[in-house]
């Protein structure tokens, strides 16, 4: 319920931006690349006033708006001359990737490395990772993705400098079309990784030093249960859960995070084509991202919640949810 | 309790005490560019492209303007819309934490579930398109980056008006006919104010990093030459994988802008455990 009021909200404020933004449609379409501003005469502002349907009134304008959005249609691309749904799904599935691939990896690698550090709590170990991660945790991605482009792939060569695939290569087979792939997504992968491990690690560390404390444990432990059982089974079980919350709740920062990696490989994923349309001016498309991304975003959390109920049977109240 | 905090300064760690510096040199820097910055940090005053040393202490950017020059200037920025950000953020989302916690009822109820979206809605997308919608100006920045921050303001605020409202002796102040104003200012204010004040150098610094990104993407402020704008000429200039011109025109404000937004951190942390050892994480 909330989630649809919220993307309502969002469609509207979509539908208004345009309107309220200073200036006049016709400024737009009468001055060529900024060169010459070409005069309309009052007829032919009138047949593209019917044209766009901005003679209608402003509630009818917006009804016909939201009648599109339900069949998909979000308009039409001025500097590509398609419609700005082709475009869109076309440019998905590399952010996607990026996206999930780098959920996935530091999430796990943050669990790992957090549950290493509660078990060793206050030993060397600890304290390295933590002071180490601590600082690692402050550094936005697109800062770490520039690091990584000039050391791994201008300096020493090792990973290409731009894209998602070699361009006019063919492969002899689809695995190593895949290597290619992987080849490109490698550095941004992990500059969103390293962006994230962070907050993941202090994350786990807190939950499992929590759950390690728990009268369960000292349980599981006097039954003279196998240490591994306890780690896996008791411990690293229940410490996943606030885990799993934050995963979903941070996603809205990491894809933010994503458009910017994108924009530093040149990475031809909606972060990247988004900040191409800001710059030509291609509002639709421009609009048409901020809802998809938006919107996706608010799915996924919509699927956390769910999953969440699942997971958790006490769920009710909110003291697990922390957000930051 | 402010006391506390200014006086915790000598308490702190040895990270924290670093932090401290930091701020304050880039502090200075931001105050004295005029003075500091041997070079004007707007029209070129050298040759394009010279390596650090010599007339120009960091070198030159492709138009010969000095670099030092500019990341004093870029300190400015980076400064304003940071602690600008966080002003704004916690005068409006202490506000609304205010009014949420004491009166409860159906204003808390809309104020909290705005804030369960505002978390979950990604800000970079949002703050791209009113970018390209309104003008990158400054004051836009710094307005929308408010926008997404008020709400880690107002849920302090309002955990611990909910907590201080339930104390013995805010009841007795009230029997004995305290008004909302009296209360607010005698003893709701100076409970809340360490919090949000700590919070704010935690916010200052998701500003800062969030101004860098957007001027990283060219959306900033063109006529502010913040640190990001500095890198997003920088990573757009043609030869700069093949060439060495990054080792100071990229690494100079890359350097600036960690340093700063990491000693932020620091001090935020260091804070943190002090006010509140249970807000440490």
């Amino acid at each position: 319920m909330e989630y649809l009021f919220t993307i309502w909200v969002l469609v509207t404020l979509n539908f208004f931006l345009p309107r309220a933004m200073p200036g006049d449609p016709f400024l737009y379409l009468s001055a060529d690349e900024g060169q010459e501003v070409a005069r309309f005469s009052e007829e032919q502002r009138q047949y593209y006033l019917e044209y766009y349907g901005l003679d209608r009134p402003v509630a009818g304008q917006y009804l016909s708006y939201l009648a599109d959005l339900l069949r998909g249609d979000l308009g039409y691309s001025l500097y590509y001359n398609e419609p700005v749904s082709a475009i869109i799904l076309r440019r998905l599935p590399w952010t996607t990737f990026l996206v999930m691939a780098a959920v996935l990896l530091s999430t796990v690698s943050g669990t790992i490395l957090g549950s290493l550090s509660a078990w060793y709590r206050e030993k060397l170990l600890d304290k390295l990772l933590f002071f180490h991660l601590i600082l690692l945790s402050e550094v936005p991605a697109f800062l770490l993705g520039l690091v990584l482009l000039f050391t791994f792939a201008a300096g020493l060569g090792l990973f290409p400098l731009s894209g998602a695939i070699t361009h006019f290569a063919s492969y002899s087979s689809w695995w190593e079309k895949l290597l290619d792939i992987l080849h490109h997504a490698f550095l941004p992968v992990m500059a969103l990784t390293i962006a994230r491990l962070g907050g993941m690690y202090l994350l786990s560390r807190n939950s499992m030093t929590t759950v390690l404390e728990k009268d369960y444990l000292r349980t599981a432990w006097a039954k003279g249960l196998p240490q591994k059982r306890i780690i896996f089974r008791h411990a690293l079980r229940n410490a996943l859960l606030p885990i799993v919350t934050r995963v979903f709740l941070s996603l809205g920062s990491l894809v933010g995070g994503a458009i910017l990696v994108e924009n530093v490989f040149a990475y031809p994923g909606l972060g990247h084509l988004m900040r191409e349309a800001v710059m030509v001016h291609d509002y639709p498309l421009v609009q048409g991202i901020f809802l998809v991304v938006t919107i996706c975003v608010l799915l996924a959390n919509f699927l956390a919640d769910l999953v969440y109920r699942k997971l958790d049977p006490r769920i009710g109240d909110y003291s697990g949810i922390r957000g930051g | 309790m402010l006391v506390k905090i200014v006086e915790g300064g000598k308490e702190f760690s040895l990270p924290g005490k670093a932090g401290l510096a930091v701020i304050l040199v880039v502090l200075l820097a931001a105050i004295l560019a005029p003075y500091i910055s041997i070079h004007p940090h707007n029209i070129s005053s050298g040759p394009p492209l010279v390596p650090p040393g010599g007339g120009h202490p960091l070198g030159t950017d492709e138009l010969g303007i000095d670099l030092w020059a500019q990341l004093c200037y870029g300190a400015r920025v980076s400064l304003l819309v940071g602690f600008g950000t966080a002003l704004l953020a916690a005068l409006g989302g202490g506000l609304i934490g205010i009014v949420s916690g004491y009166l409860g009822g159906w204003p808390d109820k809309v104020f909290m579930r705005l804030i369960d979206i505002m978390i979950v809605l990604p800000d970079l997308p949002v703050m791209i398109v009113l970018a390209a919608f309104f003008g990158p100006s400054l004051l836009n920045i710094i307005f929308v980056l408010a926008l997404f921050s008020w709400v880690f303001p107002a849920r302090i605020v309002r955990s611990q008006i909910l907590m201080v409202k339930e104390r013995s002796y805010i009841k007795s102040a009230e029997t004995y006919g305290a008004g909302v104003w009296y209360l607010l200012g005698k003893h709701f204010l100076p409970e809340v104010f360490p919090l949000v004040a700590v919070n704010m150098i935690r916010l200052s610094g998701r500003a800062i990093v969030a101004e860098a990104g957007l001027s990283f993407l060219g959306l900033g402020d063109p006529t502010s030459k913040s640190w990001g704008l500095i890198i997003h000429h920088a990573t757009n200039f043609k030869g700069i994988y093949y060439t060495d011109f990054w080792k100071w025109w990229l690494l100079y404000p890359w350097l600036a802008l960690i340093i700063m937004v990491i000693s932020l951190a620091l001090i935020s942390r260091e804070l943190e455990r002090m006010v509140d050892p249970r807000l440490g994480r």
